[in-house]
């Protein structure tokens, strides 16, 4: 195996006259589910045509070929398939992350819906809600205006005048 | 005035038919398609593209099947 086949990705081809670059990838280290996720990133700055070379007597590989909507340059074409291929691990690494907190993500999502839709409360919150005081009771005196509260103040001997 | 015909393979394991059905009805007003398989690929037989059309009628029609594809594919997940 050469240096150039060990590699994930590789620049099959170069066409500048067609403004089109083609990546083989081995499917072995590339989940279609990182291959659609990288695609879906360029689909809109590039014609995006998947292929698949079902290999005889070698692994598979998918071929992706990237045509730009513009003409480019044989530099712009390779740092295009450089930056698919850095997509693609970045995709490959996501799904790698979602994967390992899958249950806390469901976790998360279900307090969240359950407590959208007014359910569970803890029941220790229920229980103290009861006090016994009424809507317009006010023991911490929050609602006396603050010329009341002060005005015993002034008649006190020794206030400013 | 409509020009030459176009036929495009898209791999049967990377593309779904509806996928590519849907894209096709995207794209009557521009051409014409017709969908048949061969081998492991569909090819797309793109007849009577308009000339007038802006831009490149047969890859755009290629990035709205894989489009298509990719909402398909995570709808069933």
């Amino acid at each position: 195996m050469t240096a150039q086949e060990s590699q994930a990705a590789t620049v099959e081809q170069v066409d500048t006259a067609q403004s089109r670059v083609t990546l083989a990838l081995e499917i072995g280290l590339y989940p279609i589910d990182v291959l659609y996720g990288a695609a879906y990133i360029f689909i809109d700055r590039a014609y995006v045509l998947l292929d698949k070379d079902e290999g005889v007597g070698r692994p598979g590989r998918y071929l992706v070929h990237l045509r730009g909507k513009n003409p480019m340059t044989k530099e712009q074409l390779l740092g295009l398939s450089g930056e698919f291929s850095n997509e693609l691990l970045s995709q490959a690494l996501r799904r790698k992350v979602v994967k390992q907190n899958q249950k806390l993500i469901e976790e998360i999502t279900t307090q969240a819906i359950a407590g959208a839709a007014g359910g569970s409360l803890p029941t220790d919150f229920l229980a103290n809600q009861d006090d016994g005081l009424d809507f317009l009771d006010d023991p911490l005196g929050i609602a006396v205006p603050w010329e009341e509260k002060f005005k015993k103040k002034k008649d006190e001997p020794g206030a400013a005048t | 005035m409509a020009t030459a015909s176009q036929t495009v393979l898209l791999h049967r394991a990377l593309y779904m038919q509806q996928a590519i059905k849907q894209a096709a009805e995207t794209f009557a007003d521009f051409a014409s398609f017709a969908i048949s398989r061969q081998g492991a690929h569909y090819a797309v037989a793109i007849a009577d593209i308009d000339p007038e059309a802006d831009g490149d009628v047969v890859a755009e029609f290629c990035n709205f099947a894989l489009y298509n594809t990719m909402q398909r594919k995570r709808k069933k997940i």
